[in-house]
């Protein structure tokens, strides 16, 4: 008999990747002569003679140290270990400690060796490039979501509002009616002890109280909907639609199996769900004649936004079309200002910096921008453009897009220069080389013209290319700056692990992971002969002038591609469930498959840190 | 005659020996049964499950998982589902061949068992139901072995806490959802694994490993 005939080892193998992806021959094969250990908390396992083989942790904990014992990695169920001693002959002396009682899986070297050799996926997981596999696994991932029907077929839960409104059967009308006026809705759910008795809506009100002449102080119980038609949480939008078209309803209670209400769905919802699309957004956008109806169009902008992500659109697909929006909203906002204070009295360009500059906008992202003047105003006309710039800033926020925290915006006079002024203080920038005044200038390095004519920008930007190349002294700052913050080493049970052994209960995706990478894009980008603005083609450039090797190009762009969808997804959520973009990840939340992907990116960006330093901040140490 | 009993008294010693080697240079047979009850005199095994642990470690290609075809063929079986004679006659050579080979593979291994007065009385009563050579091995009880360890350390342990999921808890290992012979049979081998690294510190003997909760015994078919 075989080991993979035994139940529960069949189920453990088959729930682990890369295992579980293995055919069942293959599963076989590995498991051939396998053995299942015990090892005792402190006990330190060397890895040598029959134990220079391949580990795979079933219950427990280990770390990993190396030969110095400085702490590399910690590993509980399903993480495997002792990969480097079969990969290659000689070993880093790396050792694995026993942190809680473990049983072990030890497989037979000779199984897993021709395993390996046998097959690409698999051999890709363990391989020490960790790069090509994630890109196998991204594009086996992209060809698995790419759903035309999409729409219909997207999960109710996904868009549903989380937020019950409720009352009890005893709360009387007028109570009922206060609170849906408070919550903004049309339809309020009736609980008895927390499952659903009925339901009340506007129309109800109107028609069961008002129109009768009935007390505001009736009962709930006595005007609601008995026994709503309801729907169960794991339905798709297509059947809310049917069942609401069916019954002629427009609103709709989604309970959990046990009959426990989770949310509700409107036909507004579905309405919104279905007719917005990007296009639409901006020709609206430029219909609109003043800021406040602006704003109401741009109400919609992060429910587009969470469709878009619904959808599965490539993320660079995403940025674009924010970035499009954006900017179109930003030339509307000077079009309706110029319209209120007459034209402007020279020509000018208005610039976006950061990641509207990059086109990787996502939920939430802030504005960076700020005017470039064609000559020194006078008095009058500098009050023109302060009152101009002033308009188009806050037109944005009030349309959703926050004002910068470091008030890097055109409504402030410092960021309103002409040419000129543009390239001194970019000349100053480069000359200055300050580590901590460049990190806070990096966000200009990304620059973009959104109105006006773009040449004088782009002679700003080769001015300042130019001086970069002439200072070596500035990249090797701006490396070492910018990679003093390190990705986390990876995950150990529900916790981020972080480089310095330090656990974390949540991974901050954006200034753990995206930005590490578009910081190392921009010093790269900047190395370059030619200006690319978004990371992606920074890191592609970079390749292509030859300054970085093209793998560590490709696994960059693969690392940044997972993290923006992590973003985009973890940003989705947190805004459905609590109207708060936050770019935040509980790593408890994630599969052990996720888990691996992520680690391997943080280690992607950890080799392209150590590869920057190496090119532009050797010698400067 | 001198030079036989010389011998016999040559190997009752390096038995002794051998017994007091780390644990882990003894093989290991860890058995459990599927019975239709729980009494050996009246009832029967279905089937068998088995693992061997060998260099203290769980050799899962060992696993097997038997079901015995050993109900007892009486004339309503015969009627209902036409077994003939010729059938009694293979069915029972199947089983014969089934206890040669737990014989064969139990030789000079310890038997690993948990709760063995009932595991025990079952392979005695399967040695009845065949001519057997006799078998004489030394077991261990894992259960046993853990009411040992528990009183030791004066724990008061609930009832129903020496059952096998509830042993298992104590050592942080898997909750195992099955618990037929053979997931049965793994789950006491891996206990068996925690309680030896578990033991005061040191790798145990054998003998003090029989000490704490074994013993020897002996199967032969030809005692009524």
């Amino acid at each position: 008999m075989a080991a993979i005939d035994i139940p529960e080892v069949l189920k453990f193998i088959d729930s682990t990747p890369p295992f579980s992806s293995l055919t069942q021959i293959q599963q076989k094969q590995l498991l051939t002569g396998v053995a299942l250990t015990y090892a005792r908390q402190g006990e330190k396992l060397t890895l040598q003679g029959e134990q220079a083989t391949l580990h795979l942790i079933r219950r427990g904990a280990c770390e990993i140290r190396s030969a110095q014992g400085g702490l590399v990695d910690k590993l509980s169920d399903g993480d495997c270990f002792g990969v480097s001693t079969v990969l290659e002959q000689n070993p880093d002396g790396l050792q694995v400690v026993v942190l809680e009682d473990s049983l072990i899986y030890r497989f037979q070297k000779q199984g897993f060796q021709s395993l390996l050799q046998e097959d690409e996926d698999f051999a890709l997981f363990f391989a020490h490039t960790r790069s090509s596999r994630l890109r196998k696994l991204s594009r086996a991932h992209a060809t698995d979501l790419a759903t035309p029907a999409l729409q219909l077929s997207t999960p109710l839960s996904q868009i549903m509002a989380r937020t019950l409104i409720s009352a009890s059967t005893q709360d009387t009308v007028q109570q009922a009616a206060a609170v849906m006026t408070e919550a903004r809705v049309s339809s309020i759910l009736v609980l008895e002890q927390n499952k659903l008795a009925g339901i009340v809506t506007d129309r109800d009100l109107r028609s069961r109280v008002l129109a009768v002449g009935a007390s505001a102080e009736l009962p709930l119980h006595e005007i609601m909907t008995r026994h709503p038609a309801t729907i169960d949480e794991h339905s798709l939008v297509m059947h809310a639609q049917t069942l609401m078209s069916e019954k002629n309803i427009h609103h709709l209670p989604v309970v959990s199996k046990e009959d426990i209400p989770v949310g509700m769905i409107t036909a507004a919802d579905l309405l919104r769900h279905q007719e917005l699309s990007p296009l639409l957004l901006i020709n609206q956008i430029n219909r609109q004649l003043d800021v406040a109806s602006l704003k109401k169009v741009c109400a919609q902008l992060n429910t587009l936004i969470v469709n878009l992500i619904l959808t599965d659109m490539k993320t660079t697909d995403i940025g674009s079309v924010i970035a499009a929006i954006s900017d179109s909203l930003t030339r509307r906002l000077l079009e309706l200002g110029m319209a209120a204070l007459g034209p402007a009295p020279l020509p000018f360009q208005f610039l976006v910096f950061g990641s509207q500059a990059r086109k990787d906008q996502s939920l939430g992202s802030d504005q960076d921008n700020g005017m470039m003047l064609s000559r020194t105003p006078n008095e009058q006309e500098a009050q023109y453009f302060s009152e101009l710039a002033t308009f188009v800033c806050e037109g944005l926020a009030q349309c959703g897009i926050r004002t910068c925290p470091g008030d890097i915006m055109a409504s402030n006079p410092k960021w309103r220069m002409t040419q000129e002024g543009w390239q001194q203080a970019f000349a100053n920038w480069v000359e200055a080389s300050s580590p901590s005044a460049l990190l806070n200038a990096s966000i200009f390095f990304d620059i973009r013209c959104v109105y006006g004519d773009a040449t004088p920008v782009q002679e700003v930007i080769e001015s300042m290319q130019a001086r970069v190349a002439k200072s070596s002294l500035f990249l090797a700052t701006l490396t070492r700056a910018a990679t003093v913050s390190k990705p986390p080493l990876g995950f150990f049970r529900n916790f981020l692990l972080e480089s310095s052994g330090e656990h974390k209960h949540q991974l901050d995706l954006k200034h753990q992971g995206l930005a590490l990478i578009n910081d190392l894009a921009r010093i790269y980008g900047l190395g370059c002969q030619r200006y690319r603005i978004s990371t992606k083609e920074r890191l592609e450039q970079a390749a292509r002038e030859k300054l970085m090797g093209l793998d560590i190009a490709r696994n960059l762009m693969d690392a940044w591609d997972e993290l923006n969808e992590l973003r985009l997804q973890a940003q989705r959520q947190h805004w459905q469930n609590s109207g708060e973009p936050s770019a935040y990840l509980d790593p408890s939340e994630l599969s052990s498959l996720e888990r691996k992907h992520l680690k391997s990116t943080f280690a992607i960006i950890a080799d392209g840190q150590s590869a920057a330093l190496q090119r532009f901040a050797r010698g400067y140490a | 005659m001198p030079t036989r009993l010389l011998n016999a008294f040559e190997r009752w010693r390096s038995h002794r020996d051998s017994k007091s080697l780390p644990w882990y240079e003894h093989s290991y047979f860890v058995l459990d049964m599927e019975t239709t009850g729980l009494d050996p005199k009246n009832h029967q095994v279905v089937s068998l499950g088995w693992v061997l642990v060998e260099q203290g470690s769980i050799q899962l290609d060992t696993a097997q998982h038997l079901l015995l075809d050993s109900a007892q063929i009486d004339d309503v079986s015969v009627g209902i589902h036409m077994i003939t004679d010729r059938d009694v006659l293979e069915q029972g050579r199947r089983h014969a061949s089934v206890l040669r080979y737990l014989r064969q593979i139990m030789k000079d291994k310890v038997l690993v068992v948990h709760y063995s007065p009932l595991e025990l009385g079952f392979l005695k009563s399967l040695w009845q139901t065949q001519p057997m050579p006799a078998l004489a091995f030394d077991w261990i009880d894992t259960m046993q072995i853990e009411v040992q360890r528990r009183a030791r350390a004066q724990e008061v342990i609930a009832e129903g806490g020496f059952r096998l999921p509830a042993c298992r808890e104590r050592y942080g290992l898997p909750d195992y959802q099955g618990h037929d012979a053979l997931t049965d049979a793994m789950a006491t081998a891996e206990l068996l694994l925690a309680q030896t690294a578990h033991y005061n510190h040191h790798d145990p003997s054998l003998q003090e490993l029989i000490k704490l909760g074994g013993g020897r015994m002996r199967l032969s078919s030809t005692e009524k």
